[in-house]
Formats: C-alpha cells, structure tokens, sequence
C-alpha cells in the first residue's frame, strides 16, 4: 500500500520537491546579504531609546532592495501552500478513483479499504505538514533579521509585522502544520462526499479561505481572554488621532511602549472614570479645532484622557500558536474519522 | 456442497429506487454461473454488494462462508468497464497487484502478459478495450481467488475480443478450479462458458439453476389451442403465445409430458432466458394494471 501511495502521488511529490528547492534558492541568495545589513545596522547589542530608530532605519534600508518583496512572497507562498494542497493533493484522492472507476479496482484487492484510506492520509498528510512547515522555516530562516528589528520596535514603509499579525502569525510558527493537515483532509473529504474532482476542489477551496479569513477576524482574538490595560495617552507608541471641528475626537493606538509584540485587538479614549468619551473636554476644544495633533493630545492628557486597550500580550504567542494549531488538527482529525466512516461502510 | 453466494433477502436502494428487492439465491461452488437479465436489473448492484463495494440495505449477503469484505482476499473481482489506472504502466499494473494482494501468483501473471503480447512499459490508458480487459483479468486471476466475480466483463468488446477472452477465462478456471460469476445481457456470450444460470429481471431473480438442469425441466410444447390453465399441476407455464388454432407454451416441469395432442421440443438457453424476461415483463405490466 505504501508502494501504491508513492507510485499515484510520486508526481506531485517531485513538484513539491521542486517549488521547495526553487524557494530555497531565492532565499539563499538574498538571505546573506539581508544578514549582513541586519549585522551592519548596529541594532545588535544596542540598548534604550535609541534601538527603535536603528531598527526602523535598518527597515526602511530594506525598502530600497527587492527584500519586501521576497518577504512577501515568502507569506503568500505559505500562506497558499495549505490551500494548494487541500485543492491539488486531498480532493482528487478519492474523487479521481471514484472518477476513473479505478476505486472498484484499488478496494477489491486484498487489503481493506479502512487500511487503503489509513495509509494515503497518513503519508500524504504527513507530506503536506511536511512541505508547509519547510516553506514556513526557511522563510523564518529568512525573515529572523526583520523580525527582530520588529521586535526592537522598528516600523517598517510598508507592513508592520509584528509577529501577531495575521500574515505572520499564520505564516511563522506551528500553524502552517494545522492548516496543511486540514486543508488536505477537507479536500479528501469533500472528494468522498461530491465524488467528482473539480466541485470538489471548488468547495475545498471556498471553505478552506472562509475558515482562513475568519480564523485571525473572530476566532484567534478570543482564544484566550484578552487583557485590558488603560494607558496614558503618551504610552501609546504608535497612535492614530483624529477629530472634527466639534470637538468629536477618536484615539486608536497600533502598539503600546514597551510593548511592541503585544497584539492591540481594540482600543479607545476614555476619562479619568474609565468610560468612553469621544467629546474633548470644552478646554481642549480649542486646541482641537486650531491645533496640530500633538498639542491637542496634551491637552487631551492634561485633561485625564486615557486610552483604554484590549489586547493579547507577547507572552501569549506561543500559546495562541499551539491552540490554533490544536483546533485545525482536532478538526482534520475529526474529518479523517467521517472519511473512514463513510468509507467504510456506504461508498460504492 | 458450499456455497460461494448466498443471498437472503437482500435488497439494496439507492434514494428512493430499489436496485434490487428481495433477493434470495444460493450458488454452489465449482460452477462458472452466468448472471443475465435486461439493463438495469441490478445485476452490477447485485456483483457489487458481493464484492464488498456495496453495504445491503436489506437482508444479507454471504460470499464464500462470509462476509464480502471480511473475503476479500478470496475474490477475484473485475468491475464493471475493467477499470485499470490509465497513467499507469502494464508493468506498474502487475506491481500493484504484487503489493495488495499476499496470494499474488507473479509467474502466472507475467506469462499472462507475455502470452497477451502485453508490452510491459505500455501506460494502461493507450491500451485497447480488449487489452484492458485482459489486464483487468490478469489482476484478478494473479490473486489467486477462489472466487472469481466478473461484471459485463465482454461488454466493450468486439467479436474477436470477446471470444479471446472468454477462452482466456476459461483456461484460467480450468488451470485453477476456481467457481465463477459472470453477468451479461447477452445470453450468446454465457451460452459457451457457463454451466449454471441465474436470470435477474427487474431486480428480482426469477430462475436459477444448473444449465443443464434447466435444460431439461423445461420444454416447448405445441399443439392445439387451450387454454393454459387446463395443464396438469406440475407443469408451470413460463411463457405463452397463441394463434387462432395453435398455441405454443414453454413449461417448466420436473415431470415428463404425456399429453399426446403436445408436440414437444427442447429449449435453448436462449429461449429459457427470453421466456423468463417476456413473463417478468408481462408480470410488470400486469401489475401495472392494477395499480392504475
């Protein structure tokens, strides 16, 4: 059975292959030299204020080089790898034999059909963690000078990647193995149930992104119950004002100070009480209406204003990775167990 | 004697439709056995759930002593259409077999193959319908079954083919004593090989038996018009058709005909199969009728 798995799938086996010795070679010749800004930049060893400069330097240098845009392509690649996966590997596995007719040929011999379908998912699902999570680790090979200019608090031109955002996030870790095993058991599934390939592909396809946009949106901020902090407006690192002539203001803050991993899920003015205010107080109109940001926000502080945060501190990351991860597994093994159900005992 | 198929009461629907009702049927081992009746009587459903590709919806069904899937390794089974991988080689075909199946005969296969003139590096999807039948056959002989359960397996083929192949078939059962299945619609292609019959219309079977018992209880009689009501009780009539002054009746009877004013003549298979389709025809029609 084994010789079998390997013979039908041997041809996407090599282009996997393949792509992986294809995105090696990108990496490995841009990787060096990214390094070698990274040890340049001074951002090793330094200490304080004055890393977050370094760091955001070292970021903006990065824009000049094709370097975003090998990043990007690294994210998308593992990003699309799962649903590649689940499209091209899971949902032909029994559509195309039920297809072909060949399904008839393949559960007549002498093993069962429970120990046909054992080890095809085995094997193939463990190819597809496999390819995922080596496309994932020789990006984060990669990307580890970024991140850790991210880390010292540097915001890059283009994208601030921290690593709870949802491109990174999805794309760093553990998560890639969640998402392949997944991807490629929803694809089998859906074979077993439609019987034809190319619908099959289609439904795999639409729920596997449904479930990837919904994953970061609504499921992954409430994992575990977020923390809330309120702030004084001056720690807030990376904040995003705006008002009208009225006096109606909105505060928003992108990272917290001292803080630049942690993961803002929602945030917002509030008075020295801790509600929510979106009316300056009738001193600090003026200085809304005629004022730059920055005296306004004085204002605005000196008058009690603080931010109200909700967010997934740094520390959780590992955590939330594992928990995601253990949710997409627990699904595609709840998946296998329909499949050997159906298979076992009302495919024809 | 065992039996390699019994069927009780077995019936298998698909949605709303029965494929097949009902069916009770005991084959004994060592026969070649020819399935026939008219598309769509539900022999495939009825190859099928001996194979183990089906689960019954009623009744049970036992291949062999046993459950189909629990025999699996007994059954020869060709699929309707010979299904063989296109993208695979003849060579790739014989590997397979080696792999899933640990009663795998290599050195009867390859010889299968060579005699075939079967060129080994050939992908299975640029072969003819002939070749790929014989692929298919070749897969389950090489296994060694006991069983051997062929579904249309002369369907596709032409004339030649057709003959080759059942000459193949038979030197395959000859060689190994094993007891065979067989369907078609066409009772010319059973008529060479088989030695026992089963007719299955409409989902039902309606006779089965040796062929040459049948042969023998069943007889054409000819002769004055009656009404065949009027015959003895042990004669069954199985089809009649009448003109103003004749009428022609295929009975069914263990005992001899005595009547003199009956012309009696032997049946062929032939005949007993069309006999046995008209009446469940006519059975259909009647039925029907009364329900309109």
């Amino acid at each position: 059975m084994i010789w079998l798995t390997w013979r039908q799938f041997r041809v996407q086996a090599i282009t996997a292959a393949a792509a992986l010795a294809a995105f090696a070679v990108l990496l490995a010749l841009t990787g060096p030299h990214l390094a070698s800004l990274y040890a340049a930049s001074g951002i090793n060893g330094c200490q304080g204020t004055g890393c977050e400069h370094l760091a955001s330097n070292f970021l903006y240098q990065l824009q000049a080089g094709t370097y975003w845009v090998v990043y990007l392509i690294g994210v998308m690649i593992i990003l699309f790898v799962p649903a590649v996966i689940g499209l091209f590997w899971g949902a032909p596995m029994v559509a195309r034999e039920i297809e072909t007719g060949t399904h008839h040929l393949a559960w007549t011999q002498s093993i069962s059909r429970t120990q046909w379908l054992a080890v095809k998912l085995a094997l193939i699902g463990l190819a597809a963690m496999a390819v995922t999570e080596a496309f994932s680790l020789m990006q984060g090979w990669w990307a580890a000078p970024i991140g850790r200019a991210v880390g010292h608090g540097g915001s890059g031109p283009l994208i601030a990647m921290i690593q709870f955002s949802p491109l990174v996030f999805a794309t760093h870790g553990i998560t890639p193995l969640g998402y392949a095993a997944f991807a490629f058991i929803l694809g089998v599934t859906a074979g077993v149930l439609i019987r034809r390939a190319i619908p099959a592909m289609a439904v795999t396809l639409a729920i596997f992104a449904a479930l990837q946009i919904a994953t970061p949106l609504w499921i992954r901020p409430h994992l575990f119950p977020p923390d809330r902090t309120s702030v004084t407006i001056d720690a807030i690192s990376d904040i995003s004002f705006n008002n009208n002539t009225q006096g109606v203001f909105r505060i928003a803050a992108g990272a917290l100070a001292g803080q630049p991993d942690a993961w803002i899920l929602s945030s917002g003015a509030v008075n020295a009480a801790g509600q929510p205010v979106s009316m300056a107080p009738e001193a600090c109109k003026q200085a809304l209406i005629n004022g730059s940001g920055p005296s306004a926000l004085d204002c605005l502080a000196s008058h009690g204003i603080r931010v109200a945060v909700t967010y997934q501190p740094a520390s959780r990351y590992w955590a939330l990775e594992w928990t995601e991860t253990a949710i997409y597994l627990a699904l595609a093994s709840a998946l296998a167990g329909y499949c050997f159900w159906r298979l076992g005992r009302r495919l024809s | 004697m065992t039996a390699v198929l019994e069927a009780r009461g077995l019936g298998k629907r698909y949605r709303r439709m029965w494929a097949l009702a009902d069916c009770t049927l005991s084959v004994p081992a060592g026969h070649v056995v020819g399935l026939v009746g008219p598309n769509g009587a539900g022999k495939t459903t009825l190859l099928n759930l001996a194979g183990g590709l089906l689960a019954p919806t009623t009744g049970t069904i036992e291949v062999l002593g046993g459950p189909p899937l629990a025999r699996l390794a007994r059954i020869g089974f060709l699929a309707q259409h010979a299904p063989v991988y296109a993208g695979l080689s003849v060579a790739d075909h014989l590997a397979f077999g080696a792999h899933l199946n640990p009663g795998w005969d290599a050195g009867l296969a390859r010889s299968r193959i060579e005699r075939l003139d079967l060129d080994p590096g050939q992908r299975a999807g640029t072969l003819s319908g002939g070749q790929r039948a014989q692929l298919a056959l070749t897969l389950a002989v090489a296994k060694r079954p006991d069983l051997l359960i062929l579904d249309e397996p002369v369907a596709s083929l032409d004339p030649l083919a057709r003959r080759e192949f059942l000459q193949e078939l038979m030197e395959a059962v000859a060689g190994q004593g094993l007891s065979v299945v067989l369907s078609s619609h066409l009772v010319s292609d059973l008529e060479r090989v088989c030695d026992y019959l089963v007719v299955l219309v409409g989902s039902r079977v309606r006779v089965a038996g040796p062929v040459d018992e049948l042969l023998a209880t069943h007889h054409l009689l000819s002769g004055p018009r009656r009404d065949p009501d009027t015959l003895p009780a042990g004669q069954r009539v199985i089809s009649a058709s009448h003109t103003d002054r004749q009428s022609t009746l295929l009975v069914h009877t263990i005992d001899p005909v005595l009547d003199p004013a009956w012309t009696v003549s032997e049946v062929d298979l032939e005949d007993l199969v069309l006999a046995y389709m008209s009446q469940a025809a006519a059975g259909g029609r009647r039925h029907l009728e009364v329900q309109r």
